[in-house]
């Protein structure tokens, strides 16, 4: 793989007694689209968020861009300027309005003055198809209007890479399709992105790799029509089965 | 940031300061000894009605002080307080009607006499009560560290009645007045000059030969005081001035003009408005010092509050650790034992003495503190882990994270428990009471030594405080609709 942007190397994890990764090795080129799946509790999401050290590896390396993301003595907060990261419950900052959630970070770390980043806000929330609601407080939005801002919010900060945690799982069903174009522009302009979700018609159209993971392993993976047409191990026909027949 | 740093360092300034504070060195012709005396001990010591300090005591001392040429900062902080307070070295001598005892020898050293003294028993007026033997099977009221307490506690196995403390005098003859206790032990001098001027007790007993009073300082310390106070003592009895001032208390004259006095504030001090006219003075003191109290130990607690509880969300196991101790230890301790520990037990330690005030404002500090940084800590962790998580997710540091994104949230949750604070600290400071600040409470009690109108007084003060606390709440919601909006 040329421009590898993630390079993960038998990633560990254990919570207390509970060994949620057992040795993942994990890759992702620049520019590719990589879609998470499988059971609930199979470590998906804690894969991800071993990405950018929300979680601390229990062994392993984790690579992104060249900085060795598990070494403790890596600039984390430096790291994750570059990896931008959606999360299911989207996490908008309550004390502050749509515009100041977009706007935070890269003042505050001196990425952009207040006036480029007010610019910056207004430009990413029209993108996402949100640009009356620069003055509104995150209370007052539905699900898919504060996914739209969290995605905006971490587009601001111009990342490398972006991370989606079960981005459309809290999401009333009518209110998923908005967030899943808005992911699928990003994709098609070209962004690294990681994706654990349910969402199989999303893997199938914009996924360049499937991911299955099961019992904090990685099963199988490749090209969607590969995994999804024509599974190989029998797990992932049987998750396949229980998922699409429902 | 940078303010809470200058405040800190204001904090330390200060702890630092105090802790070099000894005494200063003065030209001994100007020195200023700091003279413990009792709240009300009348004619001894007790209040006159413009809130000044006479009595036998306090004419003494400072006559004797005129005449040898020193300074003297009387503080009535009451008896045992101030023999507390010696014995920490927090004052330098003590005048307060101390009889001179064998026990008390091992701590002290007194002048020479000034006073002879006996113990003598007192009842109410109709009270069957003549002699010790019909005290059997009762309740005997004295006050806390007198030498009537001992007589009481000697005698009591063998006349078989018990015996029950109080730390005021007032409190004492009340007891017996309003029978709960059948009698009281005090001094003769006392109990004679209370009865002539009114007291409605009488003396049914013979005064015991205990002893006499003396001036105590702390042994081995202040010598040069003592002798002082030795050779001033000697030329006033030389001069004349010393009897003077003896019949001008126990006299016939003395005690029935006081006894006037009595009556006429009797007269005209029945109502609540003419005890508060009365006592003007003291009562608005009183509420400036609490005031005071409260104010300043309100920003030094929300400070050290909110520096401790930040400690316990950082993610340093050992600052967590701290945070978790200091709560533990200051929210654990009474503040009463709190106050008495940072005032009397720490200068009997390190020799330096701490000033009342400074001690209250220390206590409440770290009491309500402790209160404070425990519920900053829950207001913070009450915020949704996941808004910390998308704030580092962005690269923003853990501090900054902090105060943009969390504390505006967590202070939100914490402003009804801020404002149940500022009025618990607001009553907390009449515990300071018992060091003698002269705040709300002990002024209470010093006016009720005097006039002995508990109910009215109490009255009054728990008003006064409703008061203050009313104005206190409006204040704290006016802010907090402030930050809400």
């Amino acid at each position: 793989m040329k421009n590898l942007k993630v390079d993960v190397t038998d990633l560990k994890k254990n919570f207390g007694d509970n060994h949620v990764l057992k040795g993942i090795d994990f890759k992702v080129a620049q520019n590719e689209v990589v879609v998470l799946i499988g059971p609930s509790g199979s470590g998906k999401s804690t894969l991800l968020r071993c990405l950018n050290r929300l979680e601390e590896p229990t062994s392993g390396k984790v690579i992104i861009d060249g900085n060795n993301i598990s070494d403790s003595k890596t600039n984390i907060d430096q790291a994750r300027e570059n990896i931008g990261m959606v999360f299911q419950h989207f996490n908008l900052f309550n004390n502050l309005t749509v515009g100041q959630n977009v706007e935070l970070a890269p003042v505050e770390l001196g990425k952009m003055s207040k006036e480029e980043a007010v610019n910056a806000a207004k430009q990413l929330l029209s993108t996402v198809g949100l640009d009356d609601k620069y003055d509104a407080m995150p209370q007052s939005l539905s699900g898919g209007q504060k996914q739209r801002v969290a995605i905006a919010r971490a587009l601001a900060m111009n990342p490398d890479i972006m991370l989606f945690d079960e981005p459309t799982s809290a999401l009333d069903p009518e209110m998923v399709g908005d967030v899943l174009t808005v992911m699928k522009d990003l994709a098609k302009k070209g962004m690294t992105m990681v994706v654990v979700t349910h969402e199989m018609g999303f893997a199938k159209e914009v996924a360049d790799r499937v991911v299955f993971m099961a019992d904090g392993k990685v099963m199988e993976e490749g090209k969607p029509e590969e995994v999804f047409d024509n599974p190989q191990n029998e797990r992932t026909k049987t998750f396949l089965e229980k998922v699409i027949n429902v | 940031m940078k303010k809470i740093i200058a405040l800190i360092s204001c904090m330390f300034g200060l702890f630092v300061f105090m802790n070099v504070y000894h005494e200063p060195q003065v030209d001994a012709a100007e020195k200023t000894y700091t003279i413990g005396t009792d709240v009300t001990f009348p004619p001894f010591v007790y209040a006159n009605s413009n809130n000044k300090y006479v009595g036998i005591d306090m004419e003494l001392i400072r006559s004797i002080a005129k005449e040898e040429g020193f300074k003297v900062d009387i503080k009535p902080i009451g008896f045992n307080a101030a023999v507390q307070s010696l014995s920490s070295g927090q004052i330098d001598g003590v005048i307060a009607g101390m009889t001179i005892t064998d026990e008390r020898r091992e701590k002290f050293d007194f002048s020479t006499p000034y006073y002879k003294s006996g113990i003598v028993m007192a009842v109410a007026p109709k009270s069957d009560v003549k002699s010790l033997k019909d005290l059997k099977g009762k309740r005997v009221a004295v006050k806390t560290g007198t030498s009537g307490a001992t007589y009481a506690n000697s005698i009591k196995d063998r006349y078989g009645f018990k015996t029950v403390t109080f730390d005021d005098s007032d409190n004492v003859y009340n007891d017996v007045k309003n029978g709960n206790s059948a009698a009281c032990f005090d001094d003769s001098a006392v109990l004679n000059y209370g009865v002539k001027t009114g007291l409605g007790l009488k003396v049914v007993t013979k005064p015991t030969d205990t002893g006499s009073y003396g001036f105590a300082v702390e042994k081995g310390k202040n010598k040069e005081l003592m002798a002082k106070f030795n050779s001033g003592l000697k030329k006033l009895k030389a001069n004349g001035q010393y009897d003077k001032i003896i019949k001008k208390y126990t006299g016939e004259s003395a005690t029935s003009s006081q006894k006037k006095a009595n009556d006429k504030a009797d007269s005209e001090g029945h109502t609540f408005i003419g005890l508060i006219k009365q006592n003007k003075s003291a009562i608005l003191e009183g509420i400036f010092e609490t005031i005071k109290l409260t104010v300043v130990s309100i920003i030094c607690a929300t400070i050290f509050g909110v520096l401790v509880g930040l400690l316990g969300v950082l993610p340093s196991k050992v600052a967590r650790g701290a945070s978790t101790t200091i709560i533990y230890i200051f929210r654990g301790l009474p503040l009463l034992v709190l106050a008495l520990f940072i005032y009397n037990g720490v200068p009997s330690l390190t020799g330096s003495k701490v000033p009342a005030f400074i001690a209250g404002i220390i206590t409440l500090t770290l009491n309500e503190g402790a209160y404070t940084a425990a519920f900053v800590k829950g207001g913070i962790a009450a915020v949704d882990p996941g808004q910390m998580e998308a704030a580092r997710s962005l690269g923003l540091p853990f501090g900054r994270s902090m105060r943009k994104v969390i504390l505006p949230q967590g202070i939100k949750i914490m402003i009804p428990s801020f404002i149940n604070q500022f009025i618990i600290t607001l009553k907390d400071t009449s515990i300071l009471s018992i060091i003698g600040i002269l705040e709300l409470t002990q002024t209470g009690k010093i006016i009720i030594a005097r006039n002995l109108e508990g109910f009215k007084i109490w009255t009054i003060i728990a008003l006064i405080y409703l008061i203050i606390i009313t104005v206190l709440t409006l204040l704290s919601k006016w802010v907090e609709r402030r930050i809400n909006d």
